[in-house]
């Protein structure tokens, strides 16, 4: 520690502090346009100095200025204010000036700063800037006249975006924040740099003119698209959530968020919502009461009650806690079917039967702060960037900043790959566990495996035949893999699961925990699994129950019971099997031939169109509760608008059927949540007051174990090529598709081929390709690059229009035969 | 007992042979005081309504009655897309004038705001631009 005194106030600090963080720390503000406490120091616009005892004669910045012991440090005297005043005149000597029209107004530090130090008038002129402004991009808007310099934005995007789309152009008074060529933006749109810029430089698009920033009503919340939980400031007005506001003290992200959370809010207010239960008449859906359709679905399920085997539910990972927690009890208790799934069975298996076997968990031993602390990262695939953004940036903030080596094994290259210092290992698409029980090997035969492992023999003589090229990597790919994970203090493995992986799987899970136990990397800080589910509840729906205990069907069984007729009462909260389950024929056959189908969503899906009863259900801005984030985070959802149109929240349309069948009812989502607290072990003793702002992570006891992964053996189709599904970038799930934001940069279906196969099929990007498998064929667009390797092709599934799930069969690999139409 | 009574006549005498302070409304109209803050108009240049929507007169306002909602015209400028008043509660405190950044809106002279019915009190940008 070191002492120093900060305008006669004493205090002590870590040797890495600088004046800045000093002063801040005991709560002297000194003013800042260029520095940001995620960045490197910087030290380009002077607001920040300071006087120093010891360094008399000059002005000190000190944002850039580390801390000595005995420092005498003054941050306002007469010659200070009258330096920092001379810096905002000399920036507003350029500046238009046009805050009545800037988006900024109010919230931003220049404006702020210049009315503090009271510059009224500027003793220079000159003209200002005459700089085109990129009105053309749907997200960013680009006014380069207002940038101060700051280079935040080229900052952020490069420390921790790691996309790299600014930098200064031209020299002097010429100089510029520029893009590459001085072209349009064409980046990732995370809006990291517009949330970070300090002046009206940078600008939300979709937001622009909308609303000022003092007149939004500001609601803390946490992001409803994928598992990794970031925490978001809703900002709304008469009912409409307008924007998502940057707090950078939110959450382990620090506010950062995805193009996702930042962009994607629009579905909240869309044009399509559905605003009143619908109920089928004559073969139509048509506007009902909620009496009404509430009646039927009542009586419905209380007739299934006399027979439950013949009734099913299935609920999105996207629900709150205490809705997934009310959806159990209500279908395994008052009507008593064990036929409860969510994910189509295997998007959670990896957590349920892979996690529960190998650590006695149904969740990951590890949590999202273990990234930056971890000596060894091992990614499993590439994707985990597209699935959780943000996820990424912790991975690039480790990597960068703390020296984390990465390592990703992957069927495809990708934006980890990458990184400074990224070894990628590319494997043949669908032999991941066969990549890993050769890893295992490997780390037996080279004699790195932890001592005393139980299950050892066990595992080794399961493993005896794996080998490296049943993976399609070579031998010594395999030893340099084990033996940079078994020999780091500190490995973590990271694997992604959701919709789009078929083959992350229990096995995967297992195989994946078996090299983590086998190098005794379980149980410690920065290592282990973190398995990272796809939806922003998706452990919290494992944490409530939601998925067969006894002898229930799966979410694949359901279908079939559909198909063939046993399910004869199917309630779907929020899920869209149509489009997200594999085999979309066979799932839309098997909801049409559904006696009754009850669904409750925000939109008329694909699902929903071929339901009895649709419930209009509310958004996660319409309600409060809790969500579990996939480093096991309970943490606060709170309504910010009243709900829309008619629609209730599932907690409501749940609750109100609970009561009509017999069981329990509640005056409040809040008592579910105690009621939680009572009966889910993990969950104890917590309390949604208790988990204020920044939620809590609760605790696991792991007992790992071994247990061997059967790999299945892919046979590679001669003349084909191997289609992987996956997550894009923009979009998580299907609920994407209604924001707006994500729409704008990734709205159509595609097909990502390598160039040598696209050319060998005489295909460029853009063209209108028919992908062909034994289970359908789709028309998409074809991308072409060189981040799938040869002989493979990726498509997301999270489009109705050109649905990838119409050829997929859920098995790791669909074997396709690519033509342009 | 008589002597005030006496008093107050000879006041209301004297009142009948001096000049009558009251207007004899509508037939005569008052003299309007310059800084009189009467019925508000949106000011024009270039044919334009000067406003640039920049919400300050919504929020500096204390009856709340202005809704203002910005638009991006094909310059990609800011303009008000609405600018509507609601002059059954205003209070005519000129707060509004005041907080303009660009000289957009002014209150006229105009005070006769009587109307039928509670629509008509609202007025709207059309009703509010300056005519000329
Ligand atoms: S950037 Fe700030 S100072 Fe500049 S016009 Fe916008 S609000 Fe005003
Ligand atoms: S939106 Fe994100 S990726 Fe794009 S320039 Fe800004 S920080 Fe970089
Ligand atoms: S655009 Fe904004 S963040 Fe970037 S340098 Fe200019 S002022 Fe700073
Ligand atoms: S989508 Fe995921 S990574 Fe992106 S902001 Fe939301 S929670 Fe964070
Ligand atoms: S203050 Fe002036 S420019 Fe701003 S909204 Fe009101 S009238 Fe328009
Ligand atoms: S904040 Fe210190 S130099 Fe900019």
């Amino acid at each position: 520690m070191v002492n120093l005194t900060i305008d006669g106030k004493q205090v002590a600090v870590e040797k890495d502090a600088t004046i800045y963080d000093a002063a801040k720390a005991c709560g002297i503000k000194i003013p800042i346009l260029c520095h940001d406490k995620k960045l490197h120091p910087f030290g380009g616009c002077r607001m920040c100095l300071v006087e120093v005892e010891q360094m008399k004669g000059r002005l000190i910045p000190a944002c850039t200025t580390p801390v000595t012991e005995g420092m005498i440090v003054q941050t306002t005297t007469d010659e200070i204010v009258k330096a920092r005043k001379l810096v905002l005149e000399l920036l507003l000597l350029k500046h238009p000036i046009d805050c009545p029209v800037c988006d900024a107004a109010g919230d931003c530090d220049l404006q702020n700063l210049t009315y503090e130090y009271k510059v009224n008038m500027n003793r220079f002129v000159d003209e200002k800037f005459n700089h085109e402004i990129d009105y053309e991009n749907p997200l960013i808007e680009r006014d380069m006249n207002r940038c101060i310099h700051c280079g935040k934005c080229a900052r952020i995007c490069d420390e921790i975006v790691s996309y790299g789309a600014y930098t200064f152009i031209n020299r002097g008074i010429e100089a510029k924040m520029g893009t590459e060529f001085d072209g349009p933006l064409n980046c990732e749109f995370c809006g990291s740099c517009v949330s970070v810029c300090p002046v009206g430089a940078l600008n939300s698009r979709p937001f622009k003119f909308k609303a000022r920033w003092w007149a939004l009503q500001k609601t803390k919340s946490v992001c409803s698209y994928c598992g990794t939980g970031c925490q978001l400031t809703l900002g709304s007005k008469d009912g409409k959530v307008l924007t998502t506001i940057y707090d950078e003290n939110q959450g382990f992200h620090n506010g950062q968020l995805c193009t996702r959370g930042r962009f994607g809010y629009q579905f909240v207010n869309s044009e399509k919502r559905l605003t009143a239960p619908l109920v089928r008449k004559n073969g139509k859906l048509q506007e009902a009461t909620w009496e009404e359709a509430l009646a039927e679905v009542t009586s419905r399920l209380s007739a299934g009650k006399s027979d439950p085997a013949s009734v099913a539910a299935l609920a999105t990972a996207r629900l709150t806690n205490e809705e997934l927690f009310l959806f159990e009890k209500l279908f395994r208790g008052t009507v008593g079917t064990d036929n409860i799934d969510h994910s189509a069975g295997y998007a959670h298996e990896a957590l349920t039967k892979g996690a529960l076997a190998s650590f006695g968990v149904a969740a990951s031993p590890a949590e999202i702060a273990d990234i930056q602390k971890s000596s060894q990262l091992l990614v499993v695939k590439s994707d985990a960037y597209e699935t959780h953004p943000v996820i990424g940036f912790e991975i690039n903030l480790g990597v960068k900043r703390k020296g984390v080596a990465l390592r990703i094994v992957s069927d495809k290259k990708g934006k980890l790959t990458r990184l400074p210092g990224a070894k990628t290992t590319v494997h043949a698409p669908g032999s991941e566990v066969a990549l890993f029980n050769a890893l295992c090997k490997s780390v037996i035969d080279q004699g790195l495996a932890a001592e005393g492992v139980a299950g050892l023999d066990a595992l080794k003589a399961a493993v005896a035949d794996a080998s490296a090229e049943k993976a399609g990597v070579t031998a010594e790919e395999i030893a340099a893999i084990a033996k940079e994970f078994a020999s780091a203090e500190k490995g973590l493995i990271i694997l992604p699961i959701g919709l789009g992986y078929p083959g992350h799987n229990a096995a995967l899970a297992n195989a994946a925990a078996n090299l983590a136990i086998l190098t005794g990397q379980v149980g410690k800080e920065g290592a282990g699994l973190l398995i990272m589910g796809e939806k922003n509840n998706s452990q919290g729906a494992v944490d409530m129950g939601i998925y067969p205990k006894a002898t229930g069907l799966n979410a694949q069984g359901i279908i079939d019971g559909c198909t063939s007729g046993n399910i004869k009462t199917l309630f779907v909260a929020g899920e869209n099997p149509v489009v997200s389950y594999p085999n979309r024929k066979k799932v839309e056959k098997a909801l049409e031939n559904v006696e009754f189908m009850v669904v409750s969503d925000l939109f008329l899906t694909e699902t929903a169109a071929l339901a009895d009863v649709v419930l209009p259900a509310c958004s996660f801005a319409e309600k409060s509760g809790t969500f579990t984030s996939l480093g096991r985070r309970v943490q606060n959802v709170r309504k910010a608008i009243p709900a829309i149109g008619l629609a209730k929240s599932d907690f409501e349309i749940l609750n109100a059927l609970s009561q009509s069948l017999g069981g329990a009812r509640y005056n409040n989502q809040g008592e579910v949540f105690t009621e939680i607290a009572a009966t889910v072990p993990a969950y104890k003793g917590l309390t949604q007051a208790g988990l204020k702002d920044e939620g809590a992570v609760y605790p696991v006891a792991v007992a790992a174990k071994l247990v061997p992964a059967a790999a299945k053996s892919a046979a590679p189709a001669a003349g084909k090529l191997a289609l992987v599904t996956g997550s894009a970038l923009y979009h998580c799930g299907t609920m994407s598709r209604f924001g707006e934001g994500p729409m704008y940069v990734c709205p159509d279906a595609y097909a990502e081929l390598n160039v040598a196969d696209a050319a060998a099929l005489k295909i460029v990007e853009g063209d209108q390709v028919t992908v062909t498998s034994g289970t359908g064929a789709v028309l998409v667009a074809a991308k072409v690059g060189k981040r799938v390797p040869q002989g493979v092709v990726f498509s997301p599934y999270h489009f109705g229009e050109g649905s990838v799930n119409t050829i997929t069969d859920g098995s790791e690999v669909t074997y396709v035969t690519v033509a342009k139409k | 007992m008589i002597m005030p009574l006496i008093k107050g006549l000879q006041i209301t005498i004297s009142h009948m042979f001096k000049k009558p302070v009251t207007l004899q409304y509508p037939t005569e109209r008052p003299d309007v005081k310059p800084g009189f803050r009467g019925l508000h108009a949106l000011n024009v240049s270039h044919d334009k309504a000067k406003c640039v929507a920049c919400y300050l007169c919504p929020t500096v306002c204390p009856a709340k009655c202005i809704t203002v909602e910005a638009g991006e015209d094909q310059n990609h400028d800011k303009y008000a897309a609405k600018y509507e008043i609601d002059m059954l509660r205003c209070i005519f405190c000129g707060y509004c004038v005041e907080a303009c950044p660009v000289d957009a809106i002014r209150m006229t002279e105009q005070f006769e705001l009587a109307n039928y019915s509670r629509a008509d009190f609202t007025y709207t940008k059309d009703r509010l631009l300056e005519k000329k």
